[in-house]
């Protein structure tokens, strides 16, 4: 069963790798020598900053990969997850899910039981250069926090000098855990405001309360405690929901000159006549400094 | 990737998987000794067991807990005696500066008794404790861990005893300290 779990995340983990690079590559399409580019739309890209309004609406995702997990493991969790997009660059996240462990040691026939939910706060940032484009890479952190009752049990235990039997069956043992994470992830637009998305988190407990009798083995939302640190990863199903936004500030979207206040359009007009190369400041590092994109500005 | 992932799964069990109650020699004054008498460790049980002893003159006493009826057409006298239920935990142990010795899982009090090849005289140790099961990953098994309470002792060849860590587990750690009369020089 362990090596089906195995072959399923590696799959998952290598399409979700490719994804995104096939996307990038449609995106790019290279100019042979001698040919004239196309004419593409330009976008006043520092302009376009300083009118990307803070809020961009918020994302609502699910993942699909905790589910999977708990069908072929001992370990799963059903999982989604509210996230604010501001500037496209901070994404302040809320995580829900309620997780579920089952697993008996075919040796030591001790089984461990737990079901409870569990909660996450934090927040990504997108690596991108590009805040404008569908994709994201971003990296972010977490904190995480449940609050569970576990059930554990095993064959009776017997002294074998004194004698006596007693049997072992401890339920409802409680206890609270608090963690942290960091997260990498990328995230692609397949269609519209659908999107997917793959994340790695590294997980490490802060605290979880003790009992002298029994350490839970695994807490829903972290996972198993054998060693003080967790990997872990999602696969993400995500839906980003613009109300309210205008379609030109909406994620990937172009700005329109009529967008920009009447003020900054004719500012920008004087500009282009005192350059006599059309060489707009600010823009170099875009790598879209060129003459041709002045011109391209006055057709959009 | 995927081996980071499984690095969650890596078992994680103790190297000692008995639970034992570990104990330090040492002179009257503290200093960590050596012991060079023999130290054999016997445990009275609760309840009492039937011995069967056959004697002949001439020939070595025989005792049993199961009657033998063989000796009996040998000519030996048959004895039925009720005597306590008793082990033997620790064996003839010489030159040591510690011991490990089980303690039990569903009685309060544990009592030991120390026998000495030097001297004639025993020595009775009670230890009293409460004891709990124990879990750290299901994988492990199961434990029974001990807390100590209070300690008495006699003073055939102890001076005294002190709980220097009264959680018994399989950490390893000295729980009791025995005080041998006499100082080392």
């Amino acid at each position: 069963m362990k090596h089906l779990q195995t072959y399923i995340i590696s799959t998952a983990l290598i399409l979700a790798a490719i994804l995104p690079l096939h996307a990038q590559e449609q995106q790019t399409e290279p100019v042979m020598p001698g040919e004239t580019p196309k004419p593409t739309k330009y976008v006043a890209v520092e302009e376009a900053k300083e009118h990307l309004v803070f809020f961009q609406g918020f994302t609502l995702s699910a993942d699909v990969y905790a589910p999977v997990a708990y069908m072929v493991s001992d370990y799963g969790a059903a999982e989604g997850a509210l996230r604010l997009n501001l500037k496209n660059t901070f994404f302040p996240i809320i995580e829900a899910g309620y997780g579920k462990c089952s697993k008996e040691d075919f040796n030591t026939k001790v089984s461990y039981k737990v079901n409870a939910p569990y909660g996450r706060v934090g927040i990504d940032i997108n690596m991108l250069k590009d805040k404008f484009q569908s994709n994201r890479l971003y990296l972010g952190a977490r904190y995480g926090l449940c609050m569970f009752n576990y059930d554990i049990a095993g064959p009776a235990q017997t002294d074998p000098i004194w004698g006596g039997s007693e049997a072992f069956n401890m339920k409802g043992l409680s206890s609270t855990s608090h963690w942290a994470e960091l997260v990498f992830g990328v995230e692609v637009r397949i269609f519209k405001n659908f999107h997917m998305g793959w994340s790695v988190r590294y997980k490490r407990e802060i605290s979880s309360t003790k009992n002298d009798r029994a350490k839970p083995n695994c807490i829903p939302g972290y996972g198993y405690t054998t060693n003080d640190i967790c990997w872990g990863g999602t696969y993400s199903l995500i839906f980003d929901l613009n109300w309210g936004m205008k379609k030109s500030h909406k994620r990937g979207g172009n700005i329109n000159l009529q967008d920009i206040p009447q003020k900054e359009v004719n500012q920008q007009e004087t500009n282009d006549n005192d350059n006599g190369d059309g060489t707009e400041e600010g823009n170099d590092d875009e790598g879209q400094g060129d003459d041709e994109e002045d011109s391209e500005a006055e057709s959009v | 990737m995927v081996l980071l992932l499984m690095g969650c799964y890596s078992n994680n069990c103790p190297l000692e998987n008995t639970v034992t109650c570990n104990y330090g020699f040492y002179d009257s004054q503290g200093t960590d000794i050596t012991y060079a008498d023999t130290i054999t460790v016997t445990t009275l049980m609760p309840g009492y067991k039937t011995v069967y002893t056959y004697r002949k003159l001439g020939n070595t006493t025989v005792t049993k807990e199961e009657q033998d009826s063989a000796l009996i057409h040998q000519g030996y006298t048959e004895t039925i005696s009720e005597q306590r239920n008793d082990t033997i935990l620790v064996n003839k142990l010489f030159n040591a500066s510690s011991m490990k010795i089980p303690m039990s899982y569903f009685h309060d009090e544990d009592t030991l008794v120390f026998s000495y090849q030097r001297i004639s005289l025993k020595d009775t140790i009670k230890i009293q404790h409460t004891s709990y099961p124990n879990v750290e990953l299901p994988e492990c098994g199961t434990y029974r861990f001990h807390t100590l309470q209070s300690i008495k002792h006699t003073d055939a060849a102890i001076d005294h005893i002190e709980i220097s860590e009264p959680k018994v587990n399989y950490d390893g750690a000295t729980n009791i300290k025995i005080y041998f009369n006499g100082v080392v020089e």
